[in-house]
């Protein structure tokens, strides 16, 4: 028996993938979460080890769900709180990049590049954590709740440019692939609903061919910049937002191409590559840069909630909220590691601190500071709209009185 | 002696016959019955919002379905019904509700769908009982 043939290794990946998604429908954690910790199994006790098509699938999952998270943007939300996101996502992308890398390269001495992608990683806000953490309260329904998400948008955004950019090399490479980025991002929107009135709902999925079209080809262009597949990635998604605004089948496909085919390799890697040992070893250091990355967080985000008027508890909730990480953070720490920027003891230390950042402020923020939406003179709106029923017998006697 | 009456709905045997006891009581005090079913089972963490709207989606679809199977029962029973779907833990969401309601009668089936921690950390119902803001009715 070859351990190394393709089909045996394709169905031992897709056999963890399937435990990872049956753990996450019985422990009702997000399927990411169950797949790293499949991963973190699998490459600790089972030998797991990519091949090059494993790379290569694990590299377009992470591409492809950087395309859907900037895709999920509401772009009229992101239009009437700009002056607010842009400001405390600036803030709460800068802060903790600086003193994550600070901290990295001063305290943990980490060489000068180790620390950049530390800053980066723990930059992050996840979007996705954020809104799922909202909705129990209803506060994604309220302005401030939508502010909110649009500030981790351009946190994020932050991030993704961070990555894309102080790992490239400047040079012609990288001129070409900023010249044609404008070039494509222009026309995009536009040309995408061209392709998706005139050829779009057919069986061969020209609408999805298309846009898999435009991130291989940007896709390419980074990486012969040196830069990073993924920022481009989220700028298309950026940009088309609107129109699957409109397509939801769309994103329903593309979402399923994704999560059954794709993300899983990229999660199921990123796991394997964290080393337990490490994590033991490393954990005073983990802690502290989970402390590094929250404390930062609230230094600048906390008083620029305060000066948009948020009462004090909404400001500590946005921020806690904000403090949260998952999917970008694991993504910048596997670049990192990739391209032997970090080694495997600093990758499984800064992916633990982003898994921690993902539990430890929403926990937080959900115990101790429930949003007080009252007080932002909001209308509750933790229920749904409950409907009165009159029943048949009372219907029916109200018709016979009015005859 | 009761104004204002709760049930709370998860599909279960149990969830079945506290609607039943709720029923007659509402139906004999000529009251309207107030409906309440909790999305619990919703991925946390998750990597992209879609993947947590589209879990959403399907509790939804669940919690509706349920809660017209209630609504159909009450309206044989002459009942007025109201329905509301909240998302996160059950007791807390129950609990928080019925208090921000002004229910003074919670109605509840002894065994839910329990979760994989329910035997070891104590169920739902016991949880209710114990915060809850105002008579609770636990149904067996």
């Amino acid at each position: 028996m070859d351990l190394n043939d393709v089909w045996f290794i394709a169905s031992l990946w897709m056999g963890l993938a399937l435990l990872a998604s049956l753990i996450s429908i019985r422990l009702g954690v997000s399927v990411a979460l169950a797949e790293i910790g499949v991963g973190v199994i699998g490459g600790n006790f089972l030998g797991l080890h990519t091949t090059p098509w494993i790379d290569f699938l694990a590299s377009f999952g992470s591409v492809l769900l950087t395309f859907l998270a900037g895709a999920e943007i509401d772009p009229d939300s992101l239009r009437r709180h700009l002056k607010a996101s842009l400001a405390i996502g600036c803030i709460a992308f800068i802060l903790p990049a600086l003193g994550a890398f600070t901290f990295c390269f001063w305290v943990a001495r980490w060489d000068l590049h180790a620390a950049e992608i530390g800053g980066i990683a723990l930059s992050t806000t996840s979007v996705a954590v954020v809104y799922a953490v909202m909705v129990e309260t209803g506060l994604n329904r309220t302005d401030i709740g939508k502010l909110i998400l649009a500030a981790c948008f351009v946190n994020d955004l932050g991030t993704v440019l961070a990555l894309g950019i102080l790992f490239a090399n400047f040079n012609w490479l990288l001129l070409l692939f900023v010249v044609v980025t404008v070039v494509v991002l222009l026309f995009l929107p536009r040309l995408t609903r061209f392709v998706i009135g005139s050829v779009g709902g057919r069986v061969s999925e020209p609408e999805v061919k298309f846009i898999f079209l435009i991130l291989f080809g940007l896709g390419w262009l980074a990486e012969l910049a040196k830069s990073e597949a993924v920022l481009p990635a989220y700028l298309v998604g950026l940009v088309i937002a609107g129109v699957f605004v409109r397509d939801r089948v769309l994103v329903d496909r593309m979402r399923s191409i994704a999560f059954a085919l794709l993300t899983p390799f990229y999660f199921l890697k990123a796991g394997s590559y964290v080393a337990l040992p490490a994590v033991v070893a490393g954990f005073v250091l983990i802690v502290a840069l989970l402390a590094v990355k929250m404390g930062t967080k609230a230094v600048g985000v906390w008083p620029l909630a305060r000066a948009f008027a948020f009462t004090p508890r909404n400001s500590i909730y946005t921020t806690l909220l904000m403090s949260t990480g998952l999917t970008f953070g694991t993504i910048s720490a596997l670049y990192g590691l990739t391209n032997h920027i970090i080694d495997q003891t600093q990758y499984t230390i800064l992916v633990t601190v982003v898994i921690g950042s993902a539990v430890v402020p929403t926990l937080i923020a959900q115990t101790w500071f429930r949003p007080d939406i009252a007080a932002e003179g909001q209308p509750e709106p933790a229920l749904e709209p409950a409907r009165a029923v009159h029943s048949r017998a009372v219907s029916v006697a109200a018709d016979a009185a009015s005859d | 002696m009761f104004h204002k009456v709760l049930v709370a709905l998860d599909g279960s045997a149990g969830a079945q016959r506290a609607l039943q006891a709720a029923l007659q009581i509402v139906h004999e005090q000529e009251l309207d019955l107030w409906l309440v079913s909790v999305e619990e089972d919703l991925p946390r963490y998750v990597a992209t919002r879609d993947e947590f709207e589209a879990e959403k989606e399907r509790a939804n679809h669940y919690a509706i379905a349920i809660q017209e199977q209630a609504e159909h029962l009450a309206q044989q029973a002459g009942a007025q019904v109201h329905r509301a779907v909240l998302v996160g833990h059950p007791a807390k969401q129950i609990v928080d509700y019925a208090a921000k309601g002004g229910f003074d009668l919670l109605v509840i089936g002894h065994s839910g769908h329990s979760n994989l921690w329910g035997s070891f950390l104590g169920t739902n119902a016991d949880k209710i009982v114990r915060h809850a803001p105002c008579t609770v009715m636990v149904v067996r």
